[in-house]
């Protein structure tokens, strides 16, 4: 109980959080009021103003060694609402806050209001709804109330589901109608979940939760409804029947943002879930099947990205996979053992690279897209010559994806590996090494022809910025390969599985 | 002769040579990303490999030295058996380089100068690496980036060993990645360096199962029969100086993880029987096939295949033993065979771009060298064959090791009739003119050089000895023989195409794809909106029924 209270208590920096979901809430206001070719300057400028905030949080959670925790109107729970940041925040408000700024800078070129006219539609919606997703993100991130969480679950649906339609023509507005139908099927699951915990125990918080949980039938069918209803968000297969084309028609810098982060939002929650509010409940056999899934997801997202004529279709398709390594945190990482530390440092390594790398590859995408005016895989004979620098980026990228060292995707099939082996969790090791195998099959399948001779004329060279954009990510991919130990011991910081520890 | 004492001058300078070792040529990638710094960085690039040279050489003369960057969670080491390989493969890659970047008409091209420095790290890197990380970065330097290397024109015969050999490669990596995490979880400290886990296995509860993937993923690497399928179609489609460092340096990366990673020393008979038979098949395998090839490379390719199973052979040997001073013995012949494989491709290409037949001597220079790896006495493979004496000198194992010395001798003439019987096959735009100006004098540094290195490991004195010189001679007598009756009856053996196996592997792969349909139908019924919501209900029952579940 001491060690609750404890938790619950506001610490040093804790106005900070408030401030990092405050930040881009003023931008999504301002650019409303102000219109225009503003909302572009507005969220370009708070870009990297909320790069640092993020920073300042990260360092303040590392500093003191546990979370940030600012309870709003100075009310604690279960009066008040909480916001928390521990090391998986840290990382994760890090990640969001340069892959939007990336996304943001790379969008500049698209999304501009035309000159002359003082609105158009398109650039204008972008732009609030990149800063609204941003919002979304953050607020699941620190969130720390389970209804808190579903408002920015609720957010997170409403900001990113036009972006995928942006551009009007039918088949987005369908791929667009998919996503917000299933997302709102998951909503209503997570809800009547979050609503059954609340009538067991009259809070949602996560710490107050934690400490109440007991194996319940409310907390079982809550448990059931709440994450069911968040892998459809996450489009964890079989429930991704909205992901392929959502992401395959958006315009690049909304895909990369779309498959980079606002699917991790919706995993974070479910981390927070099964690793912060559920450990009281002896959910073995759960964790795995949420790791079955998972491995099927990877075979069978590799096997259809291995199929797919069209690059932003393949990417979509893998990061379908990739999805599927994530929740391969849920058996390897619960419980009191040695390696869950392995395979919690493995499940949020692969968060991250596959963030930054998948950000990279459909920022390349785009670039190769715009300059060839096709996306079609069999043709892309000679491209790597023409536009060297994107395909450096789409191949940097695949590097991590295939788990290839030094990439921050090796360093997470590494751990996630030493995890299943030390669990003894023969078929998951099995599983990751068939993905990389299948990930490298279908990374061979773009740069194979890009990488070959061939006279190939482009529409127009692809924009310098822009590939640099496009590059820093991929970059930023492999260097996560030679995060330090100390780096691993943040992504511990706030880690309940071990507080819980006697 | 164990080398355990190093010199001041070795422990002063050495870490810094091996860091240069790596760092020079990553310098050189980096060079060519800049567009003002290209033609310098073409015209040096041979270079790059000298302090790794430096660093082998300190090594040789000054004893073991070793790194240690905890940072970047580097750790390089350099021992006797690591310097021996690397001496000469770090010259190869000097001498190949040399011939290769200074020739420059339209080829080769910036990717090929890239992924050759990229290989060029990594091979160095694979000898050098002392934890199980860093060996993982560097073996898949010197073996992904090589595609680029293989794949330099737009042949289909070429896009097809491209695709075979990236998907040899990578299954190796894989097989290899897990044999790691296997080898890690054996260890208790949570130490990740090679020493330190291979001490640990022989007592590991993964014993069995790291063994056997360390012997298939090395496996892959080195063409060990029946997972050579590879190598005949790589090294057929590659350019010859690609060729060249690829079967002379590359593949050793291959020999150098056997050596690191067998627990050598510890006596592991039934494990070690298997090695050694399966090194003995690969030799006599290399030998059959490799005799019904008429493409001088292919043939050359089939040898290494049987020579890489003679090493694999003797480390079996070893292992069944608990030999420990097998590494830098089987280094010192791997070591040879670098010299020697490196030169003969460096042959074919010579004789491709020049008429060097008309000359008396060359098919005997060029037989006398290949005639090495069979260990005719004064050759440096001689050497080799004694080195690899204390692991295979007894028993049958001294029986088969004779036999495949002579089928080596009978392979190595069927190479020189196919030399001096082909006419200009290749194109000889990819060949540079140095190669065919200088080839006398790589044939003979090949031959002779192991004879500088041998005091690492032996006595010259035992190497001249009467017995020594008859042991290495007989066997190739044999295999001349041999030679004669297979240019007489040599067109009844059945054609067999280049690489075997392969291509009863590449038929299944491709039927493969007919699985990817039924995923494909699969995925198309899941996107139906009653699927995805039935599915939805199901995952959230599924969940609830298993949490529910008590433990």
């Amino acid at each position: 109980m001491i060690e609750t209270a404890a938790a619950l208590e506001p610490t040093f920096g804790g106005p900070l959080l408030v401030l990092a979901i405050l930040l881009p809430v003023v931008g999504v206001l301002l650019s409303f009021v102000l219109g225009g070719r503003f909302a572009e300057r507005v969220a370009l400028a708070l870009a990297p103003v909320g790069l640092v905030l993020a920073l300042a949080i990260a360092f303040l959670v590392w500093r003191s060694g546990a979370p940030v925790v600012y309870n709003i109107a100075g009310l604690a729970p279960p009066l008040g609402i909480a916001l928390r940041a521990d090391g998986l925040s840290g990382v994760m408000l890090v990640t969001a806050a340069l892959i939007v700024a990336a996304a943001g800078f790379y969008a500049r070129a698209t999304f501009a209001t035309p000159e002359g006219s003082t609105e158009a539609r398109a650039p204008f919606a972008f732009w609030i709804l990149l800063q609204g997703i941003w919002a979304a993100l953050i607020l699941l991130f620190i969130g720390a109330d389970l209804f808190n969480l579903y408002v920015g679950l609720e957010l997170l649906t409403f900001a990113a589901v036009p972006l995928v339609c942006l551009s009007g023509k039918p088949e987005t507005l369908v791929a667009a109608l998919r996503y917000l139908m299933f997302a709102l099927f998951g909503s209503v699951f997570y809800l009547l979940g979050a609503a059954l915990l609340y009538g067991a125990y009259g809070t949602l918080d996560i710490v107050l939760l934690s400490g109440r949980v007991a194996p319940l039938p409310a907390v079982w069918l809550a448990a059931g409804l709440m994450t069911a209803g968040l892998l459809a968000k996450t489009a964890l297969f079989p429930l991704h029947l909205w992901l392929p084309p959502a992401h395959a028609n958006a315009p690049a810098a909304a895909s990369a943002v779309l498959s980079g982060l606002v699917v991790k939002g919706s995993f974070v929650v479910v981390v927070r879930l099964w690793f912060y509010v559920l450990p009281a409940l002896p959910g073995d056999a759960a964790q795995v099947f949420l790791g079955a899934l998972g491995s099927a997801a990877i075979l069978f997202g590799s096997v259809l990205a291995l199929r797919q004529p069209r690059l932003k279709l393949l990417i979509a398709y893998s990061t379908l996979a990739q999805i599927g390594y994530l929740f391969l945190i849920f058996p390897l990482a619960s419980g009191q053992h040695p390696w869950t530390i392995d395979g919690w440092n493995g499940g949020l390594m692969q968060t991250l690279s596959h963030a930054f790398a998948k950000a990279a590859m459909f920022l390349s995408a785009g670039l190769i897209a715009e300059s060839l005016g096709h996306d079609r895989i069999a043709e892309f004979t000679g491209a790597g010559r023409a536009m060297p620098v994107t395909f450096l980026a789409l191949g940097l990228g695949g590097l991590s994806l295939m788990g290839l060292p030094p990439s921050g995707g090796f360093a997470a099939k590494w751990l996630l590996l030493r995890a299943s082996v030390a669990a003894g969790h023969w078929v998951f090791a099995l599983v990751l090494l068939a993905g990389g195998l299948l990930a490298a099959g279908y990374v061979f399948r773009i740069l194979s022809p890009a990488l070959a001779d061939g006279s190939l004329v482009l529409k127009s060279p692809p924009q310098r910025s822009r590939e640099h954009a496009a590059l820093a990510l991929a970059v930023v991919a492999v260097a996560l390969g030679f995060a330090p130990q100390e780096f691993f011991d943040f992504l511990q910081i706030g880690r309940m599985a071990v507080a819980a520890q006697p | 002769m164990t080398g355990s004492f190093t010199s001041p001058l070795a422990a002063a300078l050495g870490p810094f040579l091996l860091v240069a070792a790596l760092a020079l040529p990553l310098a050189f990638v980096a060079a060519w990303f800049f567009a003002g710094q290209r033609r310098r960085a073409r015209d040096l690039q041979w270079l790059a490999p000298v302090p790794a040279l430096g660093a082998a050489l300190l090594a040789l003369a000054g004893g073991p030295f070793s790194f240690e960057a905890p940072a970047l969670r580097l750790s390089l080491s350099l021992d006797r058996p690591g310097a021996l390989l690397l001496a000469v493969a770090a010259l190869l890659w000097i001498v190949v380089g040399a011939a290769t970047f200074t020739y420059w008409k339209k080829w080769p091209g910036q990717r090929f100068a890239v992924c050759w420095l990229l290989t060029l790290t990594g091979s160095i890197g694979a000898f050098v690496a002392a934890d199980l990380l860093s060996f993982y970065l560097f073996y898949a330097l010197v073996s992904i980036p090589a595609y680029g290397l293989i794949v330099d024109d737009d042949a289909p015969e070429t896009k097809r060993a491209g695709g075979v050999y990236m998907a040899f490669t990578i299954l190796g990596e894989a097989l290899l990645l897990l044999a790691l995490a296997l080898l890690a979880a054996g260890e208790p400290h949570g130490s990740l360096r090679i020493e330190d886990v291979v001490a640990e296995l022989p007592t590991s509860p993964w014993r069995d199962g790291a063994l056997a993937l360390i012997i298939a993923s090395f496996g892959m690497k080195i063409g060990l029969a029946p997972l050579n399928g590879w190598m005949p179609l790589a090294y057929r489609a590659a350019p010859i100086s690609a060729a060249a460092v690829l079967s002379g340096a590359g593949v050793k990366a291959g020999v150098i993880g056997l050596i690191r990673f067998l627990p050598l020393g510890f006596a592991l008979p039934v494990w070690g029987a298997a090695l050694a038979v399966l090194g003995f098949f690969a030799a006599f395998y290399g030998v059959a096939i490799g005799v019904t090839q008429q493409n001088p490379k292919t043939v050359l390719a089939y040898s290494s295949i049987s020579q890489m199973g003679v090493l694999a052979a003797a480390l079996g040997m070893a292992l069944a033993a608990g030999d420990a001073s097998a590494p830098a013995l089987v280094a010192f012949a791997a070591a040879n065979h670098v010299l020697v494989k490196g030169a003969l491709f460096l042959t074919v290409g010579a004789f491709a771009a020049m008429d060097w037949r008309r000359e008396k001597w060359a098919l005997p220079l060029a037989a006398a060298l290949g005639l090495s790896l069979a260990g005719l006495p004064f050759t440096g493979g001689a050497l080799a064959k004694l080195a690899l004496k204390a692991p295979l000198g007894y028993g049958i194992a001294a029986i088969l090791s004779y036999a495949s010395a002579a089928g080596t001798a009978l392979l190595m003439l069927h190479f020189v009739t196919r030399l001096a019987k082909t006419a200009h096959w290749g194109e000889t735009a990819r060949i540079p003119h140095a190669i065919p100006r200088y080839w006398p004098f790589f044939a003979l540094g090949a031959i002779f050089l192991p004879w500088l290195l041998f005091p690492a490991v032996g006595h010259l004195s035992e190497a001249l000895s009467l017995d020594t010189l008859w042991d290495g001679f007989w066997p190739v007598l044999i295999g001349a023989a041999l030679a004669l009756g297979l240019a007489r009856w040599g067109e009844k053996l059945p054609p067999i195409p280049a690489g075997d196996t392969v291509v009863v592997a590449e038929r299944a792969f491709k039927s493969s794809f007919a699985l990817s349909g039924f995923f494909e139908k699969a995925d198309a019924r899941l996107r139906f909106f009653p699927a995805g919501g039935l599915s939805l209900v199901t995952i959230a029952l599924i969940l609830a029924a298993l949490a529910a579940k008590a433990r």
